[in-house]
């Protein structure tokens, strides 16, 4: 017994000063560089995150001692509000958006002093809507997908439950679709592509609704998506939804283009207003969920951190149809508009907010 | 010793009770009592089964995740090799041999086009299209090459290089017909091997599922458990003697405890939210912005934040281990003349250290299985480059397994599995420490 506590005594006091120490050396490193050179950082749309990963991963493999750019996924309007808070160290240099910035989200970045900032189109996207192979083959129009989806069609609670009650020439299978939560980039790409023209297709008082000064009513009617079972909100993770219409081949699924590519072999595109969704559609937009991709960039972040520019002109060489970022699902823009985001990025002109809104 | 205290045995009247009436024996043989005796034995039979019923439930479904993530995971620790036959001289790259002992070699090799030479030559020797059959970064094992043995861009060279993710599906029977083909051209030619693939140990995250490593990861979460060992541990074993040895009792330490208690129930994502306000916010004090504390998704604050998190189950497996110290320990040692700090150091805590370590493991084991305050922090991040200390940009496992699982690329299922099976072991490797530390340290009385 008394053996024992003396050699426990010894150890006791061996860890305490040990930890000490550590703990000393520790917080040395903690206070010294936190102002100093820092890396690129970067936030924002889950959808862009595998091209800006891809980009970073090349960045670092070119050699050179470069720090390693830290990419964060947290969608669209996540991002955007973070890029806005300020410029200094602790904010971010880049925002992935797979949508425009809002003329609000601008209005808070100019209130917090970030200043001008760059607008880069990568590509272009596309929402895809998709079904397992096995799946009933649906053939959608844009109406249809307000009539089914919308919280309130036509002003009154939404009443559908199969897809035989939106349009009598489609089968009598339930609808259930599965998408992204509020906070994707995807979900407002759809309401804004899909949604709101069938809604306008719909709905008489649609546009009537939208030119008036009260955004709520046209909000309710023609942009909320219902919360009473057809649409299932599968969180930020694509990859459930592809699993999801594998095992359920009457539901449809809402994601970006990329991960229909990669799974071409179970899935396939559901065509709307006749259009399916493939590379060619989407890149010459005639498939009415194409988007763009955009980075916006801190003007006054340019010169700070270091490489930054250099990651943008990376950027630009890989966004090609033939690039590395096309070979991971990205949709290459138009020529003319390769060219002038090029441009933008060499010339680092700001992007001009009175086309916002 | 009194009579009364021996059991009777129900053999028959043979004296009266304290009320002077006489008891009749049991009769076990009628059908009531019978009845009763089977209820006993039923009820017992009825429990055992439960409780074997609940304990194989658990079994099963614990059987059900190892088989499942070993028998996905165990392939992502293979990796199909192309040996791509690679002609030097005649790629037509110009390179100083020079630079290639200096740190510039790497940018010196990327310079001179050695991605593009080594597609050449994957185009040379597969026929058009070949490049498609290596991985994006096949490249990178060629500078590795070049720069162990600067003398190979002599010559002609068969290297072993990864295979894109299409021919690694393909090679496991998985993927789509023409990969397949391609595999079947690729194997009567000898070009394909298999191998365990040492580099998922070594590397960190990549867009390319070939490439791909979990030792960012890890170093990542071996960063920020040593931080949150240290702040958790001391203040945590400290607060757990002060109060149960010197603290009196009042109400002002009966709320203490009610707080803590409460505390080691609150939700991790809670601490997340504290540690974003605290050591990421910035305020404004007397007129001064005082900016952030500590870098974003630094290990340093995930450890501070999950420190936070684990410190009430820390004082409170303390405070019972300390608890369960007989009061004689301490009599003897206040008798001989010892100080109540001496008391505490040499002969209270060294009889507690068992527990104490029991419940800091269980409790570092809860924070390295923990998602949900450091997504908030920003560990929840791409980051090439394994960390390089407490203040680089790190993430840790179970968040690297959550990016994983969300990858577009179909390489990334088995490949999430791997870092589970990583994960498992690391957790397993913890609680063996813990029982290890247990006996080592543990005193019978």
């Amino acid at each position: 017994m008394l053996r024992r506590t003396t050699r426990g005594i010894a150890g006791v006091r061996d860890i305490f000063g040990r930890l000490g120490l550590i703990a000393a050396a520790a917080f040395t490193l903690a206070g010294c560089d936190s102002n100093t050179a820092r890396e690129i950082r970067v936030v924002g749309s889950s959808t862009v995150y595998p091209f800006t990963t891809a980009v970073a991963e090349t960045f670092v493999n070119q050699g050179g001692g470069r720090r390693a750019p830290v990419v964060e996924s947290i969608g669209t309007g996540a991002g955007l509000k973070r890029f806005c808070e300020g410029v200094g160290w602790e904010f971010p240099d880049i925002a992935n958006a797979s949508r425009r910035i809002k003329k609000s989200e601008y209005q808070l970045c100019q209130a917090n002093g970030v200043g001008e900032i760059m607008e880069v189109q990568i590509g272009v996207d596309g929402v895809a809507l998709a079904e397992a192979n096995n799946g009933p083959r649906l053939r959608l129009s844009k109406q249809d997908v307000y009539l089914a989806l919308a919280a309130n069609p036509l002003g009154k609670p939404n009443a559908a439950r199969t897809w035989r009650d939106v349009n009598p020439s489609l089968p009598a299978i339930p609808i259930q679709v599965m998408g992204p939560p509020s906070t994707s980039g995807t979900r407002d790409a759809l309401v804004e592509l899909v949604m709101e023209p069938g809604c306008a297709a719909a709905d008489p008082q649609a546009n009537a609704l939208k030119a008036a000064k009260d955004a709520a009513p046209y909000d309710t009617r023609c942009k909320r998506i219902r919360d009473d079972g057809p649409y299932i909100d599968k969180g930020e993770n694509d990859n459930l939804i592809v699993q999801g219409l594998a095992a359920n081949p009457n539901a449809l699924g809402v994601f970006g283009y990329s991960y229909l590519e990669e799974n071409i072999d179970r899935l396939h595109g559901v065509p709307i207003e006749g259009v399916t969704p493939t590379y060619a559609t989407i890149a010459d937009g005639t498939y009415p969920g194409a988007r763009p991709l955009f980075l916006y960039v801190k003007k006054r972040h340019l010169r700070a951190v270091p490489g930054l520019a250099d990651f943008l002109t990376l950027y630009t060489t890989m966004w090609n149809p033939k690039g590395k970022l096309t070979q991971r699902g990205l949709i290459a823009a138009p020529d003319a508009l390769r060219a002038k985001s090029a441009q933008i990025v060499a010339q680092r002109a700001a992007l001009d907010p009175a086309g916002l809104h | 010793m009194s009579k009364s205290l021996v059991p009777q045995l129900p053999t028959g009247p043979k004296e009266p009770d304290a009320k002077g009436s006489w008891r009749a024996p049991t009769d076990w043989t009628t059908h009531a009592m019978q009845k009763r005796i089977r209820r006993r034995y039923g009820a017992e039979r009825r429990f055992r089964f439960f409780g074997l019923a609940a304990v194989s439930l658990s079994a099963a479904f614990l059987a059900f995740l190892l088989i499942t993530m070993v028998a996905n995971g165990w392939r992502g620790f293979t990796r199909t090799d192309v040996a791509l036959p690679i002609d030097f001289p005649a790629s037509g790259m110009l390179i100083e041999r020079a630079q290639l002992r200096t740190p510039a070699a790497d940018l010196a090799l990327a310079g001179a086009g050695l991605e593009n030479a080594v597609k050449g030559a994957a185009a040379t020797a597969f026929g058009p299209g070949g490049e498609e059959f290596i991985s994006e970064n096949a490249w990178l094992r060629i500078r590795d090459a070049i720069k162990a043995d600067p003398s190979i861009l002599d010559r002609k060279m068969r290297i072993d290089v990864p295979a894109s993710t299409e021919i690694d599906q393909a090679v496991r029977g998985d993927g789509n017909a023409e990969a397949k083909a391609t595999v079947a051209k690729l194997q009567q030619a000898g070009a394909l091997s298999r191998h365990f693939n040492l580099d998922f140990l070594y590397e960190s995250d990549s867009t390319d599922p070939v490439a791909v490593g979990i030792w960012g990861a890890l170093k990542g979460s071996l960063l920020t458990m040593a931080v949150t060992f240290l702040i958790a541990f001391p203040v945590g074993v400290l607060s757990a003697i002060y109060l149960e040895e010197y603290a009196p009792k009042n109400r002002w330490t009966d709320l203490i405890e009610v707080s803590i208690n409460n505390l080691a129930a609150v939700p991790s994502i809670i601490f997340g939210l504290l540690g974003l306000a605290v050591f990421l916010g910035s305020w404004n004090l007397f007129g001064y912005q005082f900016g952030p504390l500590l870098p974003r998704s630094a290990a340093l604050v995930g450890g501070l934040t999950l420190a936070l998190m684990i410190m009430p189950v820390i004082v409170i497996a303390s405070r019972n281990a300390v608890k369960a110290v007989p009061p004689s320990i301490r009599d003897a040692a206040l008798g001989i003349g010892a100080s109540p700090i001496q008391v505490v150091f040499h002969h209270v805590l060294p009889l507690a250290m068992p527990g104490i370590l029991t419940g800091t493991i269980i409790g570092m084991a809860r924070a390295l299985g923990e998602t949900a305050p450091l997504l908030l922090i920003g560990m929840r991040a791409f980051i090439v480059t394994p960390p390089g200390g407490f203040t680089d940009p790190a993430t840790v496992l179970p968040v690297q397994i959550f990016l994983w699982s969300d990858e577009v690329s179909r390489g990334f299922v088995e490949k999430t599995s791997a870092a589970i099976i990583v994960l498992l072991v690391f957790l397993l490797a913890m609680n063996g420490l813990a029982i290890y530390l247990r006996n080592k340290f543990e005193t019978r009385w």
